[in-house]
Formats: C-alpha cells, sequence, structure tokens
C-alpha cells in the first residue's frame, strides 16, 4: 500500500508541479481567468494518457526496441523548447513590471501564449501520465482477482490525491511571495526543470544509440543521493537527476543555462526595440 | 602489427569459447550476447547475469505478469517502461567489471536482479 502510495504521488508531484505553476503565475499577472487554458491542456494530456494506456497493446511499437526511447526523447525535447521560451517570456515580464502597472500585463497577453501555456500543461501531465495510468490499471485488475490488492489501489489513488494537495500547498506558500521574488523563484525553478527533460531526452537518445555518451559513467553519486529511494527518486524526476550520468547528459544539462541566460538577454532585446 | 592484431583476435576467439564452454551464463570478449529475462510474479527470471567484461550486451525483458513494469538502473542509466505482456529490448555498451544492479520501479522489493560483469 505504501509502495503504490509514494509511487503515484511522486509521479503526481511531477506531472503537477508545472500545471501549478502556470496556473499561479497566470492569478499572480491578474489573468486567473485563463487558468482554463492550464486546466484544458491537463484535460487532455489526461485523456490522451488513458486512449494511450488502453491501446498500449495495439502500440507495441511504440514500447519496443528504441520506439520508447524516441517517444520520450521528443516529448521532453518538446516540452524543453515549451518551457524555455516560457521562461523567457516570464523572466521578460519580470522585468517590465518593474514601476509597472499589472493590469499592463492585460494587452500583452496574446491568444497564442495561452495556446503555449495549455499546450505546457498538456506536456507536463503527459509525460508521467501513461505510467501512471498503466500502474494503476495494474492494481486495478489485481483487485478483481484478489482483495489483497484492494490496499495498493487505495495506497495508489490517495497518492494522487495527495499530489494534487500537496502540490496546491506548495503554490499556496508563494501567495506570500511578491512578483518579482516568485518570478525568480519559478524561473530558476522552471529552468532546473527544463536542463533536466533536456538531459533525460539526450539520455534516452544515447539508449536508442543516436547519441553518443562520451563518457559514460562520468561519475556516481549515488552515495549522496539515490534515485532508487526518496528523495532522489523525486530529484530525478523533477529536476533530471542522475547518479551515473553520461558526459553527454551534463553537457546538456550545464549548458543549458548560459545558452538559456543568452537567449533571455537576446529575447528582452529584440522585445524591447519592438516597442515603439 | 597486423600479425599481432590477428594473434590477439585469435586468442580473444579461443579464450571466449573456453569460456562459453565452461559456462553458458557467462559471454566471451568481443561477442555480442543477448540476455533474455522474464518479469514472473514480479521478479526477474533469472535475477542474476553474468558476462565477461567488455561485451556488447542487449537485455530482452519480457514481462509476463499483468501489470506494467518499469526496468530501472540507476548503475546502467537505464530507464524503460514495459506493459503487460510486451518486450523491451535494452542495448548496453561494454561495461567495466562490477556489479550493476536493476529493479522493477513499480515492484521494488521483489524485482531486483543484478548484472554481473566479470
Amino acid at each position: 500500500m505504501l509502495g503504490a502510495f509514494l509511487i503515484t504521488w511522486r509521479e503526481g508531484i511531477e506531472a503537477f508541479l508545472i500545471v501549478g505553476i502556470m496556473l499561479t503565475y497566470l492569478y499572480k499577472i491578474g489573468q486567473g481567468r485563463h487558468g482554463r487554458y492550464v486546466y484544458a491542456g491537463t484535460a487532455a494530456a489526461l485523456a490522451a494518457s488513458l486512449v494511450f494506456a488502453y491501446f498500449s497493446n495495439l502500440l507495441e511499437a511504440a514500447f519496443q526496441g528504441i520506439g520508447q526511447d524516441l517517444l520520450h526523447a521528443a516529448i521532453l525535447g518538446l516540452a524543453t523548447v515549451v518551457l524555455t521560451q516560457m521562461v523567457l517570456w516570464m523572466h521578460h515580464h519580470a522585468r517590465e513590471l518593474k514601476g509597472q502597472l499589472q493590469t499592463r500585463t492585460d494587452e500583452a497577453i496574446a491568444t497564442r501564449k495561452l495556446w503555449g501555456i495549455a499546450f505546457l500543461a498538456f506536456l507536463g501531465v503527459f509525460r508521467e501520465g501513461v505510467e501512471t495510468v498503466l500502474f494503476l490499471w495494474g492494481l486495478v485488475l489485481q483487485t478483481r482477482t484478489s482483495l489483497m490488492a484492494a490496499g495498493p489501489l487505495a495506497g495508489g489513488l490517495s497518492g494522487l490525491v495527495l499530489a494534487v494537495l500537496t502540490t496546491w500547498l506548495f503554490f499556496k506558500g508563494f501567495g506570500h511571495l511578491d512578483l518579482r521574488a516568485f518570478f525568480r523563484v519559478t524561473g530558476i525553478l522552471l529552468c532546473i526543470m527544463a536542463a533536466g527533460m533536456l538531459a533525460s531526452a539526450a539520455g534516452r537518445l544515447i539508449a536508442a544509440g543516436i547519441l553518443p555518451p562520451l563518457i559514460e559513467p562520468l561519475w556516481n553519486t549515488s552515495w549522496l543521493l539515490d534515485e532508487r529511494h526518496m528523495p532522489g527518486s523525486l530529484f530525478s524526476g523533477l529536476f533530471g537527476y542522475r547518479s551515473h550520468p553520461s558526459l553527454m547528459e551534463v553537457l546538456c544539462y550545464t549548458l543549458y543555462f548560459p545558452v538559456t541566460l543568452l537567449l533571455a538577454r537576446w529575447y528582452t532585446a529584440r522585445m524591447t526595440a519592438a516597442r515603439p | 602489427m597486423r600479425l599481432m592484431r590477428l594473434m590477439r583476435a585469435l586468442i580473444a576467439t579461443a579464450g571466449s569459447l573456453l569460456i562459453l564452454s565452461a559456462s553458458p551464463a557467462i559471454a566471451g570478449p568481443g561477442h555480442d550476447v543477448e540476455i533474455r529475462l522474464t518479469l514472473k510474479d514480479h521478479r526477474f527470471v533469472p535475477a542474476e547475469i553474468r558476462v565477461a567484461r567488455a561485451v556488447k550486451v542487449t537485455l530482452i525483458i519480457t514481462n509476463a505478469d499483468a501489470t506494467v513494469e518499469e526496468f530501472e538502473s540507476p548503475a546502467l542509466n537505464r530507464e524503460k517502461l514495459i506493459p503487460p505482456g510486451q518486450t523491451i529490448t535494452l542495448f548496453l555498451r561494454p561495461l567495466k567489471p562490477g556489479v550493476y544492479e536493476f529493479f522493477g520501479e513499480f515492484n521494488p522489493k521483489t524485482a531486483t536482479g543484478r548484472l554481473i560483469v566479470e
């Protein structure tokens, strides 16, 4: 029961953190009513996860061979791009908001950005969705054959509920931060998540034999943080932590930050120049 | 130089043949090996695999259970979902001697195994 609970709790937090950031962000800039875009993305991801899990028998190609690695790499790569765009946009706004009224964002928030937010929520949830649905469905099947499995199923479901509550409480805490502090904290958090996704995408391509690992493993930090237990498994899911990373993954992770910083400068310069 | 290389290759082949004939679970250097594992009752069968160093290992894992499992190994830097009844393939680089543990993320207490590189 505890095992199933911990699994869905962790997967849930991994999935809902981005959703929480997007919702809190919209709320903070006085655009809470646009939260429905985030909910729509989340709902679409849940539906897609259910469909994907249901047809997993037919989609054998997606799991066998390198299909699964390519699929994961695609989702993670796409999520990195969308997340980075969102960070750049939020960073730019944080600068804009200095000494300005929040209402200015009213005009700045274009429908295209809202679809971007919906898409990001979709990717964030779908990334963990298929796995979690398959896991829970397995527990349902076991419960049908023996009542002994009712405990794990209850654990799995309550883990998911608690994940929603945990994320909600986490962002409730953010309510006290002023806007600029919120931007800074979530900006850094999202950047670390994006770097982790990029490195994980690289890891999947290495597993598929498409990217060279260069040196593997570069080091072993399992004595410090082990992915097999909490909190190592949560760090692995949220921030892309690996105890035995390859040089390629480490390069992707570390190079992500200076590249994004340069992009942020370029983005701000372009946006400032575009304004009359 | 070429003779040296040929000699080395011959010795390696002879050595691996010797090892192979001595124990079918161990594969010699220079050979790619395929190892098949089955997940049954949330356990890996076999739970322990031995290979020689410098061998390219392909792990083929079939999930014979009715529930999903995720193969995970921080030491091998691999994770992969195995839906019920399905088979996955993991391509591993030639490994240094050592013990590489792996486990099923959804049943970490029972589904554990080790790849021993000698």
